[in-house]
């Protein structure tokens, strides 16, 4: 009774330590079961489809390691020059590295831009904040359903790329093979800039002020301040947008679907590795190869990442 | 209070307890009963949008007041369609009732998910009897059994605007082919107008050179793509489709004029019958689809009046169209094989297509005898009645292969691609692209 008398949650999760521990993974089950579920089981899966030749309806036969054989095999046709519709996998990645090596820098660089204008508090860069904030809050499908309509020979792009270049022409670049990538590219770094400035703009206002105060001191003008003492102070948060960047880039899909067309678009100009996966799963009815595919992306984009994070993620630990 | 009264009280109190306990329960047996009699069955579809979905639901609660022991629980898919339902079945999920494109049926005949008719049917020469013969190809197996009804069908035809006819100085389209195309540019040229959009597809390439005596397309080895695609009936076709865009369009761009054949991207739309219904071009090769589109985004642009509807060209080997279908099939695993059967016969049957098909007007029935009914849009009259003019009726997707979708996607993307690139190139060698094809279709397949 006396015992009884004495029991509060209060005291059953904060004083007793070796209730600590239980508290803990009480607090983060619902997160661990989503992600086991829907993230490492998931992948797990997908690792054994890979050994499987499977059309979802037949009973699957396991075919060893023919798929990833399979998968090498247009990687390395495809390095060699084989026609585009015998290598969608190679065009994939071919496509995803180009749109990934002109998204991230310029989407970072830009976040930062904005970032540092917002953060200045100069006059009206709340008002600018607020407008250039807000595709970033809107679903990136709609996004690519409007830009269609900039993008088309008579569209808004071309109608202002022939004011400021007069006889610029007016390509078709949704279903012009060297310009359906870039398209996309101007997309996503004007949906994504806006969501990482915000990182931004929480870091450097981070940076402590007599840091920056004796920087000014010290007689460092408003540009040096920003290069010597605010960039190196944000250094995690940079390396953390270029990672959380590339993987977003990496795994593109849904502006290639939108706006190249679920088959690739134009020679498979369009075609990102999502894609080229989503289409080997449900439209050639082959889960084995497509998910043989994922892994060997997986491994083929981890490596780089990893290397990336280990010389330059010191500051994110 | 009296003791007689208080007696009274307490009998009658009693006797209502006695009553409503006893009206409960005959309630909830008879509806344990019933409930034991009913049977759910569950049925998919694309939605094709809301007012079809609205519709499906209308029909299946005429069904149930037919049937009331069957309960049909209706999951319209709108998106993805047949990878969800690709997906159910590994999940266990799959529905007892679905659409099947006919492109989809030879893989999904040859798999075993399908519950054959004949099986469950007793009378199947005369439930076969009732439909076109032409629409239940696709769907019998190499056993020669029918694997499902064709709920609707729709046919490719040639749409004309009126006026540009009539201002190129013609009273009716050429009927053959070689006058057909020779047409476009006076077309053009009188009218001001491209003469002819179309998507640079399969649909309108395989009709070409099937009317020029191109053999049906077996796509099911390397060797017989390589011999289809090296039939001189087929390389004519080909040429004379591509040609048509160097000349008509990128040839015609150049020197300045008005193009006489363009994409429907070309004049700022999304698919043929939006470009003709905006009148941005004369013809286009459309199907039954796009007269509810017209009738529904165009209400001006009338049929009869400024509008009509033709036979397509004939080539040497005469006359020929496709025919596109959708079959209601039956799960092979279902536990309610009867009652699905029961379903998908009352919807593709007569009267469930004199209220989905006839009434609503989305497309053709596949039911011989409705071809005649009074309310028969005129519009779908017309091709019905055009029907005979014909001398052979394909039925999509035009090829013996049980991977048509894959091989459609890859023809589509490559014509396209020629076409996109002739506008930078302004030329295309007609070799490279049967080489192409040849090419990417047996990668396709592999």
């Amino acid at each position: 009774m006396r015992n009884r008398k004495n029991f509060s949650f209060y005291s059953f999760f904060t004083c007793k330590k070796k209730y600590e521990f239980i508290e803990g993974m009480l607090l983060i089950l619902p997160a661990i079961t989503v992600l086991f579920i829907f993230g490492y089981f998931s992948f797990i899966y997908a690792f054994y489809l890979s050994f499987l030749k499977w059309n979802y309806i037949t009973d699957p036969v396991f075919v060893g390691i023919e798929n990833y054989v399979r998968a090498i095999d247009e990687l390395v046709k495809g390095i060699s020059g084989a026609p585009w519709y015998e290598v969608p996998f190679f065009m994939g990645i071919r496509n995803t590295l180009i749109y990934t090596i002109i998204v991230v820098p310029i989407q970072t660089m830009l976040a930062i831009v904005l970032a540092a204008i917002v953060s200045s508090r100069i006059k009206g860069s709340s008002v600018f904040m607020t407008s250039y904030l807000l595709p970033g809050f809107t679903c990136s499908v709609i996004i690519a359903l409007i830009f269609i309509y900039f993008f088309g020979q008579r569209g808004f792009i071309n109608y202002l790329l022939n004011q400021i270049m007069p006889g610029f022409g007016y390509p078709d670049w949704l279903y012009s093979k060297n310009l359906v990538i870039p398209a996309m590219a101007i997309v996503a770094i004007w949906g994504t800039s806006s969501n990482l400035a915000i990182l931004f703009i929480a870091s450097m206002q981070a940076v402590p002020r007599d840091i920056i105060e004796q920087a000014r001191l010290d007689g460092a003008g408003p540009i040096r301040r920003f290069i010597h003492v605010i960039l190196p102070m944000i250094k995690p948060t940079i390396v953390y947008a270029i990672i959380v960047g590339m993987i977003g880039a990496l795994q593109m899909f849904d502006l290639s679907f939108v706006m190249a067309g679920p088959q690739g678009g134009v020679e498979y100009s369009g075609m990102t590795v999502v894609l080229d996966i989503y289409r080997t799963a449900f439209l050639q009815l082959n889960p084995g190869y497509a998910s043989a595919k994922a892994v060997l992306f997986f491994v083929l984009m981890y490596i780089p990442t990893l290397i990336f994070l280990r010389k330059h993620g010191g500051g994110l630990k | 209070m009296p003791l007689n009264t208080r007696i009274i009280l307490v009998v009658a109190v009693l006797t209502i307890i006695v009553i409503g306990l006893l009206a409960y329960t005959l309630y909830t047996t008879q509806k344990q009963t019933q409930q034991q009699q009913q049977i759910v069955i569950r049925f998919s579809g694309w939605g094709a949008g809301e007012t079809e979905v609205r519709n499906y639901e209308k029909a299946i609660a005429r069904f149930t007041e037919k049937y009331p022991n069957i309960i049909v629980k209706y999951e319209p898919i709108s998106q993805m369609y047949h990878e969800n339902i690709l997906s159910s079945f590994p999940a266990g999920a799959a529905p007892d009732v679905f659409y099947v494109d006919s492109s989809w049926a030879s893989i999904f005949i040859e798999q075993g998910v399908l519950k054959p008719i004949d099986d469950i049917e007793q009378n199947i020469t005369l439930l076969k009897a009732q439909y076109y013969e032409f629409l239940l190809q696709p769907f019998i197996g190499s056993d020669g059994k029918l694997y499902g009804l064709p709920k609707d069908w729709s046919i490719l035809y040639l749409a004309y605007n009126k006026q540009c006819l009539a201002q190129a100085g013609l009273t009716t389209v050429p009927g053959d082919w070689s006058g057909f195309l020779a047409s476009l540019e006076i077309v053009t040229d009188k009218t001001g107008l491209p003469a002819l959009v179309d998507h640079y597809h399969w649909r309108t390439f395989v009709t070409i050179a099937l009317s020029y005596g191109a053999p049906f397309p077996d796509f099911s080895s390397e060797q017989s793509i390589k011999s289809w695609f090296n039939n001189e009936a087929v390389k004519k076709a080909l040429r004379d489709y591509m040609d048509l865009y160097l000349n008509g369009y990128v040839r015609r761009v150049e020197a300045g004029k008005v193009p006489y054949v363009v994409l429907p991207r070309d004049v700022d739309s999304g698919w043929g019958g939006e470009a003709f219904g905006k009148q941005k071009a004369c013809f286009t090769l459309e199907g039954s689809w796009m007269i509810p589109f017209i009738r529904d985004q165009f209400p001006n642009f009338k049929f009869g009046e400024q509008w009509d509807i033709a036979v397509l060209p004939q080539g040497p080997a005469g006359r020929i169209t496709l025919a596109f279908t959708v079959i209601l099939g039956i799960n092979s695993r279902s536990s309610h094989v009867n009652e699905a059967y029961q379903f998908a016969k009352y919807i593709a049957g007569k009267e469930g297509q004199e209220f989905l098909v006839v009434k609503l007007g989305q497309t053709l029935p596949s039911v011989k005898e409705l071809a005649n009914h009074t309310d028969l849009w005129p519009e779908h009259r017309k091709t019905l009645e055009q029907l005979s003019k014909y001398d052979e009726v394909y039925v999509w997707p035009v090829m013996k292969s049980n991977k048509a979708g894959v091989i459609i996607s890859t023809i589509d993307n490559i014509l396209q691609s020629y076409v996109a690139n002739m506008k930078e190139t302004k030329t295309y060698d007609l070799n490279n692209l049967v080489n192409d094809l040849v090419n990417g279709i047996i990668a396709a397949i592999k």
